[in-house]
């Protein structure tokens, strides 16, 4: 399936500028997120992206297609997590119980004053804001829901959450499936516009703090855990992984640097959770192919103890009132 | 050199604005039925660049990735594969041509996504956005 876009003409660009605007372009591509790494550092068997241009030509065509200044090829290396709805989905799956009393309170909002610690409540909020979700608790998710609008607004992204969306979501409050959407149709825009303005570190820290949030509500109860979410609880070494990844690859402030020191305890403790990596295989005979195979995850009871406690001490840090 | 460097950086802005109205317009629709993981992974890219994502899928999760682009950079070509590099799927070798995936996941796993923009002998090269989603219900 293809898409029919148009690509709205970028302004012209001046000859003399286009290589600094390559060069521009490039060294932009490799901040926040995602890594670039350039395929060839010979750029005259790079792609060769711009012939001669007249001067004051616009650098794209009538049809809205972006001509190209790079000179040569890339690598760009994405990354990514699951998200709190997902593990939020897992905890519900798994036979657990909703517990209310576990969820960061919302009158702590106002003693969150800078932008680090609203970015990292902003992902605590969020985790408990899909948890209510999940579980509908519409009540509670539109309270959160609330508490994420206006951290978003101390943030500088008042646009993500308008009135409308509170509307939308008090309109749907009894429709789970309406509820989910718009609070991951939020996310996304909050993922979005935090990388897009220059904010990938607080992109970083919400990313991070939504993870402990989620796996912290997951593990509060493990006396009466069901199987399954222990062993959820035991795989998600690997989202853990993603998180460390997508948060090193950022530009390193301060904040992030604390996030992932207050990481390490948790790093540490699913150090007890065994990995034995086995190959993936792919069934594409049925209608939706299916992924089985690859590793396999033990962890006794005293080690996702362990990890219920490492993250207790650190969620309990994240959402402390200094 | 700094009206240069402003000015680039104009250029970048825009063209990274216009990447998301892409996405927002033509993607996400994409997602229908699936809840976005909220993370944003778009990029400029030219034929031949590449981009890889490497992400930790669910158990008893079922997925749909997107890969979404700018048609001016043709058929892009992507491919799924485990920890250890061995292929899931080519999407040039899918039964239909579409530019998304869908699949279950029966033990939690890192899956690697690596997508490449085919190359181009054209003296003139065209960017174009590309946007990666991965849903799941």
């Amino acid at each position: 399936m293809r898409i029919e876009f148009k690509f709205r003409p970028i302004r012209p660009v001046l000859t003399g500028l286009g290589a600094l605007a390559g060069l521009a372009t490039m060294v932009l591509f490799g901040c926040g997120e995602s890594g670039v790494t350039s395929q060839s550092d010979d750029a005259a068997a790079a792609t060769t992206t711009q012939q001669e241009q007249p001067a004051g030509e616009g650098a794209t065509s009538d049809e809205g297609m972006a001509v190209s200044n790079r000179t040569t090829t890339l690598k760009k290396i994405f990354h990514a997590a699951p998200s709190p709805m997902e593990t939020a989905s897992l905890i519900q799956r798994s036979g657990a119980k909703f517990h209310g009393e576990d969820l960061n309170a919302t009158d702590k909002l106002k003693d969150y004053t800078t932008s680090d610690r609203q970015a990292i409540s902003l992902g605590v909020y969020g985790a408990d804001l899909s948890y209510a979700t999940i579980f509908e608790e519409n009540s509670a998710a539109l309270e959160y829901l609330r508490t994420v609008k206006a951290l978003a607004e101390s943030l500088g992204l008042s646009n993500v959450i308008s009135d409308d969306v509170m509307k939308r979501a008090s309109d749907n409050r009894n429709d789970r499936a309406a509820l989910i959407n718009i609070v991951s149709d939020t996310f996304y825009d909050l993922n979005e516009q935090l990388k897009s303005n220059g904010m990938e570190d607080l992109a970083g820290l919400v990313v991070a703090s939504g993870w402990v949030e989620g796996i912290y509500l997951a593990t509060r109860h493990m006396s009466e855990a069901p199987e399954e979410l222990k062993a959820r609880i035991a795989e998600q070494k690997l989202t853990l992984d993603d998180v460390l990844r997508l948060c090193r690859s950022y530009e390193q402030t301060s904040a992030l640097t604390n996030m992932l020191e207050a990481l390490a305890p948790i790093e540490a403790a699913y150090d007890g959770v065994t990995m034995t990596q086995g190959a993936a295989a792919a069934n594409q005979d049925a209608a939706v192919i299916v992924i089985g195979g690859g590793p396999t995850f033990a962890a006794d009871d005293a080690a996702l103890n362990a990890i219920a406690a490492a993250v207790e001490k650190v969620r309990n840090g994240l959402v402390q009132v200094q | 050199m700094l009206i240069g460097g402003v000015f680039a950086l104009l250029t970048t802005n825009t063209a990274q604005a216009q990447c998301r109205s892409f996405t927002k317009r033509n993607c996400m629709t994409q997602l229908d039925g699936y809840m976005q993981n909220d993370n944003y992974n778009s990029a400029i890219l030219i034929p031949g660049d590449e981009a890889e994502l490497m992400l930790t899928f669910l158990a008893g999760q079922d997925y749909r990735l997107v890969v979404c682009s700018h048609p001016i950079l043709g058929d892009i070509q992507f491919k799924i594969l485990d920890a250890s590099g061995a292929q899931l799927y080519d999407s040039e070798q899918a039964s239909e041509e579409r530019d998304y995936v869908d699949f279950q996941v029966q033990t939690t796993q890192q899956l690697l996504v690596q997508i490449a923009v085919p190359p181009s002998d054209a003296a003139i090269l065209h960017e174009g956005c590309v946007t990666v989603l991965v849903g799941s219900k």
